[in-house]
């Protein structure tokens, strides 16, 4: 049950990364007109701003699908070093601190929004964005963060409790190496 | 307060829980311990303020540019062009590694991508050629840290944005310690290969026609690195836009080469995610960690500790250097760069150095980081690409640019205008 959780996991993650890669794409196309559109002196205005949000959510909503991936670098010159029941423990223990973390991100990320709505903000700019628009996506992506964090914890436990460290360490330990970049 | 952070810091990281969770776990402790008014109400408008960001975007896009030019082969066209103009160097293939890493570093701004995939294309060609395995693989990896100085560069990018420095006077900083990085690389190879001729394998002279033809491969991404970096310069385009037209370049070779494929395109897209959303969770992380300690108010604290020193800013920027060389055994790249910069910088500032440069100097130390033993990620990517031979081959071989490095670090400190020259003229 834990790893079919796990690939369910992976494969809803998947589908959200490729969601904002082609909403990443779409706003490369929109800078790509708005420099075109500049040439004949003309211009949408505000493609800054529109990329600051895209910016925001695409960073919230992709943070899951890189821990699914174990892509979140870690320093594992202690945890490389120990046995594979301790590299699991290190693992164990190093995504209850994130999932801790990151649900409390979640939770103080919830005013910015609820302020937002209540005031009926505005971005100070010519578009005049009302930000919960902008700013319920981006809640929404930290939560879904928080929530994948609890569920894949709970997996990896569970795998834990039953000898299987292998697996446990697949599903949450250190990236390898190769595949890393920067 | 810079004890525990410097402290906590290390002790976190070294339980392996994720860098950026690190940062954030620090803001909680000076929040908890040192200031006067609860700094935890402002996490929410942090991370939506730092990630709201139309200057961070040009990150994915520039991921994205790497990831399509990595994915559709015009890496291994770009090395077989370059061995045919640089081969007949003493060293000769050994200059093509170093040449091609150079080019992917000018284009994608990423260290390992580059080293990676240099080391897959050329280690093939090392043992039918009959190369010293050692010196050439570690030319690969040390080729390959050039891309977090070689503008445009994700670091720099970061750095920028961590200090409030102008990203286009840092990329124009960067150019020149860059390209003499390469060059100072190649004469290494050089000097190294006359004195033992066996180390470098056959040179190999091609006729002047098949050099010429090699321009076809050659010249899409020099056309592209002139565009980015161009309208950077002239003013024409921000990062962003500027990295927005190099994605689209980067499809355009894509297809001229008939790289271009569904396939292709979704795992440049998951490649892109995977990168993003790794250095955002520790830009953002890093920002709040920024917030509390300037509330907390670390500007005092600084310039009590930096009296109490008493050194001067030379041997200030002694102390640092070798501080980033010790930490560079066992932190990597962004993650050394980003847990440094709130703490460090203001340092270095107070002590009148120019941000542009340090940001220069640092990269320089942290791209000797990347290959330097025990935690020296460009190490460990040539050696999973070569699949012979030990990890000890290629640490011997990076020694001699680890010394060009450190020949670069005492050259930005005698002459700082190898960094400031360029952003001078802006």
């Amino acid at each position: 049950m834990a790893q079919d959780t796990l690939t369910l996991l992976r494969r809803l993650n998947r589908g959200v990364a490729i969601l904002i890669g082609i909403i990443l794409l779409a706003c490369v196309m929109f800078i790509l007109a708005d420099i075109a559109l500049r040439q004949v002196g003309a211009s949408f205005g505000g493609t800054d701003e529109i990329s600051g949000y895209v910016m925001a959510i695409a960073a919230a909503w992709g943070m899951s699908f890189t821990l699914l991936e174990l892509g979140h670098v870690r320093i594992d010159l202690l945890r490389s070093r120990s046995a594979a029941r301790g590299r699991v423990l290190f693992d164990l223990f190093s995504m209850l601190v994130l999932t801790i973390t990151i649900s409390i991100i979640a939770f103080r990320c919830w005013p910015v929004l609820e302020k937002s709505i209540a005031n009926s903000s505005t971005a100070n700019t010519v578009l005049e964005t009302p930000l919960w628009m902008v700013q319920l996506p981006w809640f929404l992506g930290w939560t879904w963060f928080a929530l994948v964090s609890w569920v894949t914890l709970l997996a990896a436990m569970m795998l834990f409790v039953q000898g299987r460290f292998a697996e446990t360490e697949s599903a949450i330990g250190a990236f390898a190496e190769q595949d890393a970049v920067l | 307060m810079i004890t525990y952070v410097s402290v906590g810091l290390l002790a976190l990281l070294s339980l392996s829980i994720p860098v950026g969770i690190v940062l954030f776990l620090l803001g909680f402790g000076i929040d908890a311990f040192f200031s006067p008014f609860p700094l935890m109400r402002g996490l929410g408008q942090m991370v939506w303020s730092s990630s709201n960001s139309a200057t961070l975007i040009a990150i994915p896009f520039f991921v994205l540019l790497g990831e399509i030019l990595v994915r559709s082969g015009v890496a291994g066209r770009t090395y077989a062009a370059l061995d045919r103009w640089v081969s007949w160097l003493p060293g000769g293939l050994i200059h093509a590694n170093i040449a091609t890493a150079t080019m992917f570093s000018a284009t994608s701004g990423s260290s390992v991508a580059t080293a990676a995939t240099v080391a897959t294309v050329a280690m093939p060609q090392a043992e039918k050629l009959g190369y010293d395995p050692k010196l050439f693989s570690g030319a690969i990896a040390a080729g390959g840290t050039l891309g977090i100085m070689i503008p445009p560069s994700i670091n720099l990018i970061v750095y920028g944005f961590l200090t409030q420095t102008s990203i286009p006077r840092l990329f124009l900083a960067g150019l020149i310690p860059g390209v003499a990085l390469a060059l100072a690389f190649v004469l290494a190879t050089v000097l190294i290969c006359m004195v033992r001729p066996s180390l470098g394998g056959e040179r190999r002279v091609f006729p002047l026609a098949q050099m010429i033809a090699a321009l076809r491969d050659l010249l899409p991404i020099i056309v592209l690195f002139t565009i980015i970096i161009g309208t950077i310069y002239k003013g024409w385009a921000t990062p962003t836009e500027a990295a927005a037209v190099g994605v689209a370049g980067a499809f355009g070779i894509a297809a001229f080469f008939r790289g271009v494929s569904f396939s292709m395109i979704a795992e440049s897209l998951l490649g892109t995610i995977k990168i993003t959303s790794m250095i955002m969770l520790v830009v953002i992380g890093a920002s709040f960690l920024n917030f509390t300690l300037s509330s907390a108010g670390l500007g005092r604290e600084l310039q009590s500790f930096l009296t109490g020193l008493g050194l001067s800013p030379f041997s200030f920027i002694l102390v640092i250097v070798a501080i980033y060389i010790v930490l560079g055994f066992f932190i990597e790249t962004l993650s050394l760069m980003v847990v440094t910069i709130p703490i460090i910088v203001p340092l270095v500032v107070a002590q009148g150095y120019d941000p542009i440069w340090f940001g220069i100097l640092m990269i320089v130390l942290i791209e000797m980081a990347l290959i330097t033993p025990p935690v020296g990620l460009n190490l460990y990517v040539v050696q999973g690409a070569r699949k012979s031979g030990t990890l000890s081959d290629v640490m011997l071989g990076a020694v001699p640019y680890v010394i060009v490095m450190l020949l670069m670090v005492a050259a930005l400190i005698a002459f700082p205008q190898i960094a400031l020259f360029l952003p001078s003229f802006v």
